[in-house]
């Protein structure tokens, strides 16, 4: 089975969030709930900026704080919400050293307030005309619109990822045997700054970037381990952990 | 009889019918808000604060029902026996406490219902908020099978002693994995603390000890010459004494606790900078020390609108703490970069200032319930 994974070459992320866009039609998400976000900020006199999606960790404090087991880690790799389980307590909410996630019944981020014009179906949040088909609606894995009162989050599109044959090292929207099965924000980048493939694999891309360029992960001291790595260009690898072991 | 069913100075009455208006306004006003906005009508954020009041609401209701099972167990498990006239007034309003902090929570959560069934059945070991669910609701249970054997007369039976011991236990266990469900959060500084449960403890038991206080009075017309021979013993003996000794190592523990946060330069902790800016942290502040002196004079400590007023100022500084805490854990953003101008903003909203009334009024209302159906000044007989 496949841990899935990512690299973000920040040297050619130009910043122009086609990712968030990408994401959230593939996922109809509401303006504002980005699951894949772009945050800029200034470095000195520079402005900068730095993609995050979530980091779908090996150790996920998300999960653990989870009353109900509604967070989980699948089999290959992903940290899913079940919003059958959901009671939307939103304790991952704080535990998420990230910020990656969102809650389906807060006030909108953008005003005006989209649901008041498309609103729920008493099944799904907001009712847009637009949307993801029906046939990849999973709430075990929270692919979809998804209902009121629970905590939403990038799936690594799982909708599609996991329709990938197994075996797969690398998911790529160069490759027609698995442009398919590659993440919306990764399939779309027009800098190609995303890579997407199986982290247990030795020849994966994603595994050559990490060990060749030095792959470095977000506040790597919290101990969540995440499974989305940055190249940063700019000097020697920065260990993951202080631990001689991870 | 009626006269002392309904507490000597006849506050019953009028408490009740304060609880039950604030009830069904607050009750009316939130449920319209959540059936036509949802949780948007709070003004909780998917990009700031997402624990509001009504969970800092939930905190200091279910720490002050710790602490009103702490003070009764002085008599029932501790057997301090000049703790027995206040005991059983002490037991019904940690069950009142109890849930009203949970009636808070329940409309804070996305699928309370769904709780009922998820949280037992899944089980989460790992999750402190699991652990703290199914605790505080065996407390409950064992606190409501305590009050009905005191209530049938039986004390002092072993399995009645029994009882009292294990709500003793239950709710020193619960509130630990309260404490933990915020102290575990390493990725919030201002939170992360191994011994936030034995703090928690101390305020829970400091909580305790001002409502035991305020209760009493209110059970015999805010008037000391109302209250029997044995209460008023307790009121001018022991508990004021008590009253201070807790104060002081909650005063100890908030000042330590603040200079540490002040002088550190780990990220998420700035919040501390910005808390002590706000005027309501020397409201608490101030409130504490008040109090503090009033119980430190052997003159004043004994007088009863002194000692109401120390309790009323250590209600309210443990409010505003309370509020302080789960607000100031989540203001500095977790993911902070650069990009993070300052501080984020956030107050509470109408939806969720009802939640809190509806909170206290359900206290109000069960109290008094319960002062008029039982007689909570009871105590054990002496023994032949």
């Amino acid at each position: 089975m496949a841990k899935w994974g990512m690299v973000i070459d920040l040297n050619k992320c130009v910043g122009c969030q086609a990712c968030t866009a990408a994401c959230s039609q593939e996922n109809t998400r509401l303006p504002g709930e980005n699951w894949q976000d772009v945050l800029y900020y200034t470095e000195g006199q520079n402005m900068t900026w730095l993609p995050r999606p979530c980091m779908h960790c090996e150790k996920p404090s998300c999960m653990h704080v989870c009353p109900t087991k509604a967070t989980y880690k699948t089999e290959d790799g992903v940290v899913a919400i079940d919003w059958n389980k959901c009671i939307g307590c939103k304790y991952c909410m704080i535990a998420c050293p990230y910020g990656v996630r969102f809650y389906s019944d807060s006030k909108s981020l953008v005003e005006p307030d989209v649901r008041g014009a498309f609103a729920g179906d008493g099944q799904h949040a907001w009712n847009p005309p637009y949307r993801i088909p029906e046939q990849f609606e999973d709430w075990t894995h929270g692919v979809g619109i998804g209902p009121k009162g629970v905590v939403t989050k990038c799936t690594f599109c799982y909708h599609k990822i996991s329709k990938a044959p197994k075996g797969t090292a690398d998911l790529d929207e160069d490759n027609p045997a698995t442009k398919e099965y590659t993440p919306a924000c990764v399939r779309t980048c027009p800098a190609k700054a995303r890579y997407f493939g199986d982290l247990d694999n030795a020849n994966s891309r994603v595994s050559q970037l990490i060990r060749d360029r030095g792959g470095v992960r977000l506040l790597d001291q919290t101990g969540n381990k995440p499974q989305v790595y940055y190249l940063t260009g700019v000097g020697g690898v920065v260990p993951s952990s202080r631990a001689k072991k991870a | 009889m009626a006269t002392q069913m309904q507490g000597a100075g006849g506050l019953n009455t009028p408490l009740l019918a304060a609880g039950g208006i604030g009830l069904v306004a607050s009750l009316g006003v939130a449920l319209m808000a959540l059936m036509t906005q949802g949780h948007a009508a709070f003004n909780t954020s998917n990009d700031g604060v997402v624990w509001g009041l009504p969970v800092a609401v939930y905190v200091f209701f279910v720490l002050t029902s710790t602490g009103l099972t702490l003070v009764a167990s002085l008599a029932m498990v501790f057997n301090f026996k000049e703790f027995y006239p206040i005991a059983k007034r002490c037991v019904w309003l940690a069950a009142a406490t109890l849930i009203a902090g949970f009636a808070s929570l329940a409309l804070e959560l996305g699928h309370p219902f769904r709780m009922l069934w998820a949280i037992p059945l899944s089980f989460q070991v790992s999750s402190a908020m699991n652990w703290m669910g199914v605790l505080y609701a065996l407390y409950l249970v064992l606190l409501l099978v305590k009050f009905f054997r005191i209530e049938g007369g039986d004390w002092d039976s072993g399995a009645s002693r029994n009882f009292g011991i294990a709500a003793f236990l239950s709710v020193i266990a619960a509130h630990g994995t309260l404490g933990l469900a915020f102290g575990m959060m390493a990725m919030r500084p201002f939170w992360y603390d191994g011994l936030l449960p034995i703090y928690f403890l101390a305020t829970a038991f400091l909580s305790g000890v001002a409502f035991a206080v305020l209760i009493s009075y209110i059970a015999y017309g805010l008037d000391q010459d109302n209250m029997p021979e044995r209460v008023r013993s307790l009121m001018t003996g022991a508990m004021p004494k008590l009253f201070a000794t807790v104060l002081g190592i909650v005063i100890l523990f908030v000042a330590f606790r603040t200079v540490t946060g002040l002088w550190s330069n780990a990220d998420g902790l700035e919040v501390f900078h910005h808390m002590v800016a706000s005027p309501w942290f020397w409201v608490e502040i101030i409130a504490m020390l008040v109090a503090f002196l009033i119980l430190l004079s052997p003159a004043l400590r004994t007088q009863g609108s002194m000692q109401l007023a120390a309790s009323l100022l250590v209600v309210l500084a443990l409010a505003i703490g309370r509020y302080d805490f789960v607000i100031g854990g989540q203001v500095v953003p977790l993911f902070k970069g650069t990009w993070v101008e300052g501080i984020i903003s956030y107050t509470p909203s109408t939806t969720e200032w009802m939640l809190a009334l509806l909170a206290v009024s359900l206290m109000l209302v069960i109290y008094a319930v319960g002062e008029r159906m039982f007689n909570l000044s009871a105590e054990p007989a002496p023994k032949k």
